[in-house]
C-alpha cells in the first residue's frame, strides 16, 4: 500500500505549448473546482447588497471585516492597511478555498503540493521586496539589512543574520502550509487504510469515528493555516511600509 | 545494516525527537493562555487568536521534522 498515493499528479488533458507543459492535472482540476465554488458562494452571499444587511450578507461582511480589521489594520496600520486589503484577502481566500477542497473525498489537495505553496510564498516574497524598494528607495532598502541603530562593528554579525532571515521567510511560509496539509490528509488516509491493511471490517468501528474527528480537526487547521499565511503576509508588508527607526 | 534500514530508523528518530520541542511548546502555550483567560475572562477572544497563531508556529517545527522523515523514507 502506497501511503502518499493520493498526492501523485495525474495528467488528465495534456497541453504542450512549445517547451512549456501546462497540462490539466488533477491538481488544476481541484483548484478550479475549489476556487470556482468559493467564488460562486461569495457572489451569492454578496449579491444585491442592502444598507440593512440580510443574513447572508452579514456573512460576507463578517469575512471582509475580519480581513480588514483583524489582519490589515492590526498588522499594517489604518492608513496603509486599506491599500493592502485586496492582496491580503486574495491570498487568504485563495488558500482557504484550496485547503477546503482537499477535504472532499477524491479531490486532490492543491496546497499539499510543494510547487503550489512555493509559488504562493514567492509571490509574497517579491511583493514585499518590490514594495520595500518602491516605498523606501535604494538607500532605505539596504537600511533594512543594516539598521542604523546598531553600532558599526556589529554590522558584521547583523547583516548576514538579516539576509538569512529574509531568505528563510518565504521558505518557512512554503514548508509550513505544505507540511500541515500533507500531514493531516496522510493521517486520515492511514487511519482508513488500516481497514484494508488488516483485511477486516472490525477495525472500521474504531477507525471511522477517529477519521471523522481528524476530519473536523483538519477543517479547523485548514482555516488556521490560511489565516496564518495571510497574517504573516500582512506582517511582512507591515514591517516594510512602516520602517523601523 | 543497509542504507534503507538506516534511513527508516533515522526517520523514526527524526519524528520522535522532533516532536518533543513542539509538544513542550504547545503545552506551555495553552497552559499560559488558560491562566491568562482565568485571570481576565473578558480578554478571552484576543488571547485565543494569539494562542492559535502561536500553536500554528510551534506545530510547524514538528512538521519540518515530518518533511525530513518523509524525505528519508522516500528519497534516501
Amino acid at each position: 500500500m502506497e501511503v502518499l498515493e493520493h498526492f501523485y499528479l495525474e495528467i488528465i488533458i495534456p497541453i504542450h505549448i512549445g517547451p512549456v507543459d501546462i497540462s490539466i492535472t488533477n491538481l488544476t482540476l481541484s483548484m478550479f473546482a475549489g476556487v470556482g465554488l468559493f467564488l460562486i458562494l461569495l457572489l451569492v452571499i454578496s449579491s444585491k447588497p442592502r444598507i440593512i444587511p440580510r443574513r447572508r450578507q452579514v456573512i460576507a461582511e463578517l469575512l471582509l471585516n475580519f480581513i480588514k480589521r483583524g489582519m490589515c489594520y492590526n498588522m499594517i496600520g489604518t492608513g496603509e492597511g486599506d491599500k493592502w486589503v485586496p492582496f491580503v484577502s486574495a491570498v487568504f481566500i485563495f488558500i482557504l478555498a484550496n485547503n477546503l477542497i482537499g477535504l472532499v473525498p477524491g479531490a486532490y489537495t492543491p496546497t499539499s503540493n510543494p510547487v503550489f505553496t512555493l509559488t504562493m510564498a514567492l509571490i509574497v516574497f517579491f511583493t514585499v521586496h518590490i514594495t520595500n524598494f518602491k516605498k523606501n528607495g535604494f538607500k532605505g532598502y539596504f537600511k533594512t539589512y543594516a539598521p542604523s541603530s546598531v553600532p558599526k562593528w556589529m554590522l558584521v554579525i547583523v547583516v548576514p543574520i538579516e539576509v538569512i532571515s529574509a531568505i528563510a521567510k518565504p521558505f518557512s511560509l512554503f514548508i509550513r502550509l505544505m507540511a500541515n496539509m500533507l500531514a493531516g490528509h496522510t493521517i486520515i488516509y492511514v487511519i482508513l487504510g488500516l481497514i484494508i491493511y488488516f483485511k477486516t471490517y472490525f477495525i472500521a468501528i474504531a477507525a471511522v469515528p477517529f477519521a471523522v474527528v481528524m476530519m473536523m480537526l483538519e477543517l479547523f487547521i485548514s482555516a488556521i493555516q490560511a489565516y496564518v499565511f495571510a497574517i504573516l503576509t500582512a506582517l511582512y508588508i507591515g514591517e516594510v511600509v512602516n520602517p523601523r527607526h | 545494516m543497509d542504507p534503507k534500514t538506516a534511513a527508516l530508523i533515522a526517520a523514526g528518530f527524526c519524528m520522535g525527537v522532533g516532536a518533543i520541542g513542539p509538544g513542550l511548546a504547545i503545552g506551555n502555550l495553552v497552559g499560559k493562555a488558560v491562566e491568562s483567560i482565568a485571570r481576565q475572562p473578558e480578554a478571552g477572544g484576543q488571547i485565543n487568536t494569539a494562542m492559535f497563531i502561536g500553536i500554528a508556529f510551534a506545530e510547524a517545527i514538528s512538521l519540518y521534522a515530518l518533511v525530513v522523515a518523509f524525505l528519508l523514507i522516500f528519497v534516501a
